[in-house]
């Protein structure tokens, strides 16, 4: 009987990292699909076709397998070139769109015209999750200051928008070491939206390192009216990050089996409702609707356990955090069915 | 390329459609091609509909659709295949409907792993994966005849998610590693990753490359959350088109567009995936 390739422990292609912030810098990143610029693709497309690094071809193969290797290479780098073609021209329409939507659809800092928009819509998601991406300090909006004000707009326009709960996913976990600058952002830009007066109250937790804060700052002289049980802040925000995903089963699994050495459940108490229970206190309730303010889709090892019947938005090309987008979202929301299974 | 109706006319155009997909498929194995493509068949009830014709015509034209891709991937080099099959949740629907989807899995299931066919012409595993507790028992035993009979193909693997959801998956790898813990084999300070990726597909098939969702919803409904969160390279494709519609050109495309992506992007992806 033939040996069978265990993949769980073979280092074939990527293999489970023990942690993910463990990168050649210490800052998890992603390839920016659409970063490149046109003459650095061109390059690599020729690169491509003058040096392929494919296992078809060894020293060893015959020169009819050489000849046509190279001559199927070279179509395959040709239909490369029409699909970066094609690519440049969807781009260039989809930034246009974008840019059209920017114009129709300003808010314009006004809590109604927001309301007046979401009111056309025959449904609203109960919970909202963005995933939010931190960009170098040189970049429009960049750096942890442009990510933090990313974030205080679109908790803006979840009030507004009359939605009680949002987290806010960033992979690497930057706006929770961030918290003090993020909750006098979020304030002030309420206060934009809503007059100084009349800022709604939020709160800001942080499941991972079970700390929960409410309002602007502790010094607050509302946080008696935050701590009085009865006051449920309008909007409920909670920061998620990389470790809120597989690391947390994997810690719940060890605290599970320590359990179960010591007899307190047995391994047939681990039901779905069981574990689910557990991952709401952990990490929080499964979003409706899941939006990421990114050109490609790429769910950046989003917690898994929660993204199992919501929505996933982006607009392709996009890579700014904007009304539009976030509209656009929950217009599409509003027009999809669910069955679960049926 | 040309429309089936049309081919199956002319033995002629049927070589020729034969040939220039032959090409393409050579053209395409000449560049990066993912180890492991996920496929969520959606669609069928939709196209009976809009064809008006019966649920089940619907269900085999998805059967048809589903041999074609698996062809398709295979020849071009994929080593393994998941397939949503059928949901824990799908067993809120009709109990016709059910019965429907079961027979036409044992039927064509039977008949890809039977000797002389598909499997093992193109060498393939069928591997049952999800919580085979809840297949009926008249069901249950032919499933695991067709396990058996492919269990030494070693060069590819078809998984076959029946019936699955991921919450249910990533709960019996908890259940499981919380089993061997009491059993001894396994320490709880040696509890990692690695320990809790132990289901079937984690075992048996390399990291998910690619998730392809047909009929346009842009939801994952269960189907692989855990497999997608471990690879950080990993692509999901969601296409309007309906899945027995869903054929070689369509696979194709989703083919080249991944492969240019990987081409373009080699020197990033390089870094994300080694462990520094």
């Amino acid at each position: 009987m033939p040996i069978e390739q265990d993949y769980s422990k073979t280092e074939h292609g990527t293999q489970p990292v023990e942690s993910d912030h463990q990168d050649l810098n210490g800052t998890p990143t992603l390839p920016s699909f659409t970063a490149k610029n046109s003459s650095q693709t061109v390059n690599t497309l020729w690169r491509t076709l003058i040096t392929p690094n494919s296992p078809n071809v060894t020293p060893n193969s015959s020169y009819y397998e050489l000849i046509s290797f190279y001559v199927y290479h070279g179509l395959l780098v040709l239909l490369y070139f029409n699909i970066f073609i094609f690519g440049l021209i969807t781009f260039s329409i989809n930034r246009t769109k974008l840019w059209f939507f920017e114009l129709a659809y300003n808010p314009s800092k006004s809590p109604s015209v927001i309301s007046a928009d979401i009111g056309k819509l025959n449904k609203i998601p109960k919970r909202v999750s963005v995933i939010l991406n931190l960009k170098p300090e040189e970049t429009e909006n960049g750096g942890i200051s442009g990510l933090i004000s990313d974030s205080s707009e679109v908790c803006a326009w979840v009030v507004a928008s009359g939605i009680k709960y949002l987290s806010i996913y960033e992979y690497g976990g930057e706006l929770k070491n961030n918290i003090p600058e993020l909750r006098r952002s979020v304030y002030k830009k309420l206060a934009v939206y809503y007059g100084t007066d009349n800022v709604p109250t939020f709160s800001i937790k942080v499941p991972h390192a079970n700390a929960i804060y409410y309002g602007a700052s502790d010094q607050d002289i509302d946080q008696q009216r935050y701590k009085n049980t009865a006051h449920k802040p309008i909007l409920q925000i909670v920061l998620l990050s990389n470790v809120d995903g597989r690391a947390t089963i994997v810690d719940l699994t060890k605290v599970m089996a320590d359990l179960t050495t010591t007899n307190e459940i047995s391994p047939k108490d681990i039901t779905v409702k069981f574990i689910d229970d557990e991952l709401k206190q952990l990490v929080g309730e499964e979003p409706d609707l899941l939006i990421l303010f990114q050109p490609y889709l790429n769910l950046q090892s989003y917690p898994p356990w929660h993204i199992r019947l919501c929505e996933i938005y982006w607009e392709p090309d996009n890579d700014a955090v904007t009304y539009p987008v976030y509209l656009r979202a929950l217009q599409k929301f509003s027009t999809c069915k669910v069955n679960v299974g049926k | 390329m040309f429309p089936k109706f049309f081919t199956n006319q002319f033995p002629l155009v049927m070589y020729l459609n034969g040939l220039i997909e032959d090409g393409i498929i050579n053209i395409v194995k000449t560049g990066p091609v993912p180890q492991h493509i996920a496929l969520v068949m959606d669609g069928n009830r939709r196209y009976a509909k809009v064809n008006g014709i019966q649920l089940k015509s619907g269900h085999d034209a998805g059967a048809y659709a589903l041999v074609e891709v698996l062809g398709c991937c295979y020849r071009v080099g994929v080593k393994a295949v998941t397939i949503y099959a059928f949901s824990i949740e799908n067993f809120n629907r009709s109990q016709a409907e059910i019965n429907t989807l079961l027979e036409l899995l044992k039927q064509k299931l039977l008949y890809l792993s039977d000797t002389g066919h598909y499997a093992e012409r193109y060498n393939v595993r069928i591997n049952i994966v999800g919580n085979k507790d809840m297949i009926p028992n008249e069901f249950r035993s032919a499933l695991d005849k067709v396990e058996e009979l492919t269990r030494h193909h070693t060069k590819r693997t078809l998984n076959v998610c029946f019936p699955f959801t991921s919450r249910d998956d990533i709960t019996s790898s908890i259940a499981n590693v919380a089993n061997r813990v009491l059993s001894e084999e396994l320490a709880v300070a040696d509890i990692n990753l690695q320990q809790v990726s132990n289901s079937v597909i984690d075992r048996t098939s390399p990291p998910l490359d690619i998730l392809i969702r047909t009929s346009g919803h842009t939801r994952l409904s269960d189907f692989l959350t855990w497999q997608l969160s471990q690879n950080p390279t990993s692509t999901v494709v969601f296409t309007n088109t309906l899945w027995p519609n869903f054929k070689f050109w369509q696979m194709m495309w989703i083919l080249l567009t991944w492969s240019y992506y990987q081409a373009i992007n080699a020197s990033e992806i390089r870094i994300m995936t080694t462990d520094n």
